[in-house]
This record gives C-alpha cells, structure tokens and sequence, in this order.
C-alpha cells in the first residue's frame, strides 16, 4: 500500500509535466486537459492500491493520450490522420525540457483574456492538479458552477486564438505580471476568504506558495517571482496569530508574535536579502520588505514605522494605487500622528476605486479612535461594518465600534 | 419537513447602542447553534447577508426594470440571514426561540413547499 498523500503531492507534481507535453504534442488545449484529468482520477483511483507504477509520468501520458483518441475517436472520424499520429511510437521520443511546458501552461492559464476567477480557476486545475470538485470546495460554490467556469475559460482561451506556446520576448514582463497577479489573488482568496465564516482557506495559500516555488525553479533570475515568493513566505507565517480561538480576527499589533512560524520568516527574508539590488525594484519585493520589517520586530511597539513609510514611499511612487496610499497612511499616522494619516486617508474620498471597500472606512476608524474622537470613530467603524463581505471582519469592527466610549 | 427560519434585524444600524457584551454574547450564541445544528444533521443550509443598505432594489419603473439602491423593506425589518433546517414544525419554533430569547428580534419561520 502506498499512502493516499504520497501518491496525492506525485500526481500534483507530475500533472502540469504531463498535460505541457501533451498540449505541445497536440495543441488542443481544452480536450488534452480533459484528458489528463482522466488519467490523474484513474491512477487517484489505482495507485494507492495497487502501488506507484515505475514510472508514473509515463503511465499517466500514456492513460491521458488513450483518453485523447478516445475523445477524437467519439467526437469525429475526421481526426484521423492525428490519431495516427498520437500513437506512432517514433514522434514519442521528441521532447524538449519539460520544464519549458509547465511555463507555457502557467502562461496560457492566465491568458489575459480570461476573467481573473476563470484563471485562478483553470491554473489550480491545469497546474495544480486539483480537481474539480476541491476547487469547488475551496471557491465555496457548487462542482457545477465550477465545472462550467473551467469548460467556459477554455473555451474562451481557444476563441482568442492562444497557441501552445511561450509569449514573445516583448510580451514576457507583461504577461509574467499577470501571472504572479494570478497566484498573488489565489494566495490573497486563500488568506482573507473574502466570504463565509473562516478568515483562512489554508489550502489555496498553500497551493499558491506551491506554484509560485515551482515558477522561482523555472524562472530563477526573476526578481518579482522572488519577491512575491518572499512575500507570501512572510505574510503567511503570522496566520496561526491572525485569529483567536473564537475565529476572530486578531490585528497585526495585538498578535502574539510567538505563534508566528520562524522558520518561514528566515526562508522570506533569505530569499529577500538574495534578491534585493541583483535586479529591477517591484511592488512584490517592496511589499516583502515591509513584511520582513514587522515580522523582525519583537514587539508591536518596536516597529521599526520609519523604514516602513520610508519603504511605501517608494512602492507609492512606482506602483501607486489607493490601497497603497491607505496602508501608507496607516504608516504615517505611526509615525507622524493620526491627524497627519487622516490627512492621507482623506484623499481617497473622492476615489471611485474606494467606492465600495469597507477598508477606507476601517482604517478612518483606527485614526480617529487614536486621534480621541471616539463619536467620529464609532461611525466610521459600523459603516464598515456595514461595507464588509466577511464574518469575522463583520464582527471584529462592530465589536470595535460598541466598544468605543459614549460621547 | 423543511423549514426556513428567518432573522431580521441584528445587523449594522440595528446594533447601536447595544453594549459589547451584548454584541459578543450574540456572536457567541449563534455560532455555538449553528454547530449544534450542524452536529445534529438538523441545518441544510445557512446564510448571512451583507447589511441592507448595501442592498440593491430592482424595480418596475416608467417601463422597465429600474435598479436603485437600497433594500426594499425598512432597513430595521430587512432580511438578515436564515438557517434550512429538516425538522418538526415543532423543533423549527424551538430553534427560533432560543434566538429570540437573546436577541428579541423577530424570527419568522416557514415551511419549505415539497417539490
């Protein structure tokens, strides 16, 4: 017997390999990932009982291929002359790296013509090897709905005319960022379930960290990849103090920074110090920076606030953006006073972007609790309340609010 | 028999002026039921809503359909989540009870048409 979760991480391992190869050999990309979901659930099915064939890779080609004639074979006669070709033993040798088709799959399944649900959906699927029916669990909606998500993305790739192949070299930097925002949106969806009652879904910020190891191997001079590797790295290794023993949402400054996971700080701030000056600065290698600054200080109180400001000064000058400028904000209220944050907060008002976001209202809360107004605050807090999509975000700021002294 | 058990109020405008204690004791109530529900096989389904004034109504209006914002009852008298449960009439009530007993908002509950 070979133990459900060895076989589990293999198959997860492999499936990317198997379905590159394949999509490279026949270009169809929706039909061969169809084909390789076969395979994966037929050696689900076997391998715990009957033991990891000698060489899985193959087994599961050689299952996803005969899944693909099939398909070919129901679907018309007219695939022929490609039949013969999937099956003739002397094409089978050719192969370029493998790793060179992982890429491409991870580029096609955040083809920027696909809606940002439509890609985390299909690259967890295509890359990340789970299924359906988890990626369902983890979205929190109906296998159905899920499956019709993945058939309609790929679709949609085929209707936009993607090839099976790597983006020009003009294309790349564009279409790398759309990738790291792919995985920094699973990462995020996992970290702050932006619904139902759990503030975490640990399996899809694993996965993201996952994925995003797998794209540092492929792309190891990338500095961004580094970055947002680092960044989750030292984002997710505070989740055990995020949350009390009730679900409930612990801010960053009332955590008890013993439950943090050391190890995984060392790992961020070892791939941070590796990367930082070896390329181009990025809003993931900045955000990382920040991230290490807080995890390194032993106390909420010995923050080091003037690096951090100093720190989203330069994210907001190459990546501004209103949730920049209000995290900023909460830095210069540290450092400067509230009044001074407030001042900062209050330019977003007039921000579309900040329209329906409960966070402007959170954070005006906070400033002006500090700032001894506690009626202003109290507002501030309920109509964020009010604004949130999350439980225990929900809870968190109405208790904040009737918490608040009377005026 | 399926039952919807209903709760308005208890959200947003409706909690000023309650003390914390209060506001967590509520928390605390519906969390520890809803997992007893779940324990016991009783829930089928559960929800919350996000506060009515973000709600959208969509209405007939100088011939078509007309979106504007806000819930279509009173605020106060909103939807603010339900629970389905398979149960006697009987057990439904007692469930709605127990909330009320705390919360004294309103509960409604219905029976589920068979399909």
């Amino acid at each position: 017997m070979t133990g459900d979760r060895a076989v589990e991480d293999l198959l997860r391992e492999l499936a990317p390999r198997v379905l590159g190869t394949l999509a490279r050999r026949h270009g169809q990309f929706d039909a061969c990932e169809d084909a390789v979901q076969e395979a994966l659930l037929a050696a689900a099915r076997q391998w715990p009982a009957e033991g990891i064939p000698e060489q899985p890779r193959a087994w599961l080609l050689t299952v996803a291929t005969r899944a693909l004639v099939d398909h070919w074979r129901a679907d018309s006669a007219r695939r022929q002359r490609e039949i013969a070709v999937a099956t003739d033993p002397a094409l089978r040798a050719h192969s370029r790296a493998e790793a060179d088709d992982t890429l491409t799959l991870l580029f096609l399944c955040c083809h920027p013509a696909l809606s940002a649900p439509s890609q985390l959906a299909l690259t967890l699927r295509a890359i990340g090897g789970l299924t359906t029916a988890e990626i369902a669990a983890a979205f929190l909606v109906p296998e159905g709905t899920m499956a019709k998500r993945i058939t309609r993305a790929k679709r949609q790739i085929q209707d936009a005319g993607a090839r099976f192949t790597m983006p020009s070299a003009a294309e790349h930097g564009e279409r790398l960022s759309v990738v790291l925002h792919v995985l920094y949106l699973m990462f995020n969806e996992g970290y702050t379930a932006t619904s139902g009652p759990g503030l975490h879904r640990a399996d899809l910020t694993a996965e993201a960290i996952r994925l995003v190891r797998l794209l540092h191997r492929l792309l190891p001079g990338e500095s961004e990849v580094v970055g947002l590797l680092a960044l989750m790295l030292l984002t997710d290794a505070r989740r055990a103090a995020r949350t009390d023993a009730d679900g409930g949402l612990v801010p960053l400054d009332e955590q008890d920074r013993s439950r943090w996971d050391a190890a995984a700080i060392r790992d961020g701030i070892a791939l941070l110090t590796g990367t930082l000056g070896s390329g181009p600065i990025g809003p993931y290698q900045l955000q990382a920076a920040i991230a290490a600054v807080h995890d390194e200080a032993p106390t909420a109180e010995r923050t080091d606030w003037p690096q951090i400001l100093a720190l989203y000064d330069v994210l907001a000058e190459i990546a501004p953006g209103p949730l920049v400028t209000l995290s900023r904000a909460v830095a210069v209220a540290i450092v400067h006073g509230p009044r001074a944050g407030l001042a900062v907060v209050g330019t977003l008002d007039a921000d579309e972007r900040m329209a329906h976001s409960h966070r402007l209202e959170a954070v005006r809360g906070h400033l002006l609790e500090r700032a001894g107004e506690p009626a202003a605050a109290r507002a501030a807090y309920l109509k964020a309340a009010r604004m949130t999509a999350s439980e225990p975000e929900q809870r968190y700021l109405t208790l904040r609010a009737v918490g608040l002294p009377r005026a | 028999m399926k039952y919807m058990i209903m709760m308005f109020g208890g959200l947003g405008a409706s909690l000023e002026g309650r003390p914390p204690e209060w506001v967590m004791g509520m928390n605390e109530l519906m969390v520890t039921m809803d997992a007893e529900l779940r324990e016991a096989g009783e829930i089928i389904a559960s929800q919350k809503l996000m506060d009515p004034s973000r709600a959208t109504t969509v209405r007939f209006e100088n011939g078509s359909p007309t979106p504007t914002d806000g819930p279509f009852a009173e605020i106060k008298e909103s939807l603010a989540g339900y629970w389905i449960v398979e149960a006697t009439e009987e057990r439904a009530l007692e469930i709605a009870s127990r909330v009320v007993a705390y919360t004294e908002y309103p509960m409604e509950v219905r029976r589920i048409m068979e399909e």
